[in-house]
């Protein structure tokens, strides 16, 4: 089944303008192409496309080295706010801008559910 | 980036123009190339000693740098005889000499300019000899291929490190060096 870049950019648009204090999100495939992108348009899309693929590559390359087990996210917290990077099983990684005053259990659980989505588009 | 040495050799050959006529010329000196192979390997290294850290890096062992001298007699030599008509042992064996310099530690910033001092006194000898100089233009070329492979070698080994460390794969590791690129001043497209 093909996948549907529409029903990608309509899940994205829709957690970016629901979910309090996301920025932007984007789903990437881990070669770093860009699969649907809603980020500030200050960012560079390849970019951001790319180091989120590498990122969560070498977040579960540090897991596997350091016996973390499989890696669920990857967090990086800044002054500014939040980077998450989530895997979509082996197809895609999931990337979230979210806001310092983003509340983290609201912002994990939404991740939660549109990774689920996610998953389902991408089948 | 698992590397096919005879294809790379084969896309080489096209790319610079070596033809058969290069190759049967190189053939026909094969026996000047390797009388004069071992003074070759002394400007060379000559060449090379000359700055500290290269002198550091081939005296290293003891006995090093005599054991490479003997290398490069017996890869100059090859160069004229093609080993198998520059078929697959002669593409894997000049693979194998591009790994042992990365092994080593000789880069393409040291061996390039080390090279082309062998390719500036063949031309002389060529010369004093009065050996047709066609053969100089066959001996470039082989000479840049060969360069080439080291140069591969560089490359290849260094990517299959950052691969294996970091999981990226190909595709991704490349893009990470187009929007790298990309981003330092300087560099336009």
């Amino acid at each position: 089944m093909a996948i549907s870049t529409e029903k990608l950019g309509y899940v994205l648009q829709n957690f970016v303008s629901t979910t309090s204090d996301v920025q932007g999100a984007a789903v990437v495939t881990p070669d770093g192409l860009p699969l649907a992108v809603n980020i500030p348009n200050t960012m560079d899309e390849e970019r951001v496309s790319a180091m989120s693929a590498a990122m969560l590559s070498l977040g579960e390359r540090i897991g596997m080295e350091l016996a973390r087990g499989a890696i669920d996210r990857i967090s990086v917290e800044g002054d500014a706010g939040f980077s998450i990077l989530t895997s979509c099983g082996n197809d895609a990684v999931f990337l979230v801008l979210a806001s310092k005053n983003a509340k983290q259990g609201i912002l994990m659980l939404e991740i939660k559910r549109t990774v689920s989505d996610l998953r389902y588009i991408l089948g | 980036m698992a590397l096919d040495p005879q294809t790379f050799l084969q896309t080489l050959e096209e790319r610079i123009g070596f033809t058969n006529k290069d190759k049967h010329l190189l053939n026909l000196y094969a026996d000047w190339g390797k009388q004069i192979a071992p003074e070759m390997s002394d400007h060379f290294y000559s060449y090379l000693n000359r700055d500290s850290e290269m002198s550091a890096i081939l005296n290293a062992k003891e006995g090093r740098l005599h054991r490479l001298k003997d290398t490069f007699i017996q890869w100059f030599y090859e160069m004229f005889t093609g080993i198998d008509n520059w078929g697959v042992s002669y593409a894997e064996r000049r693979w194998r000499i591009g790994l042992v310099h990365v092994q080593i530690g000789i880069a393409p910033q040291h061996v390039v300019p080390a090279m082309a001092t062998v390719i500036y006194h063949v031309g002389k000898k060529l010369r004093t000899d009065g050996k047709d100089l066609e053969l100089y233009d066959a001996l470039s070329q082989i000479c840049m291929i060969d360069l080439a492979f080291i140069e591969q070698a560089y490359v290849e080994v260094s990517s299959a490190a950052v691969l294996k460390e970091t999981g990226w794969t190909e595709g991704l590791f490349r893009r990470l060096i187009a929007t790298g690129a990309n981003s330092i001043q300087g560099v336009n497209r």
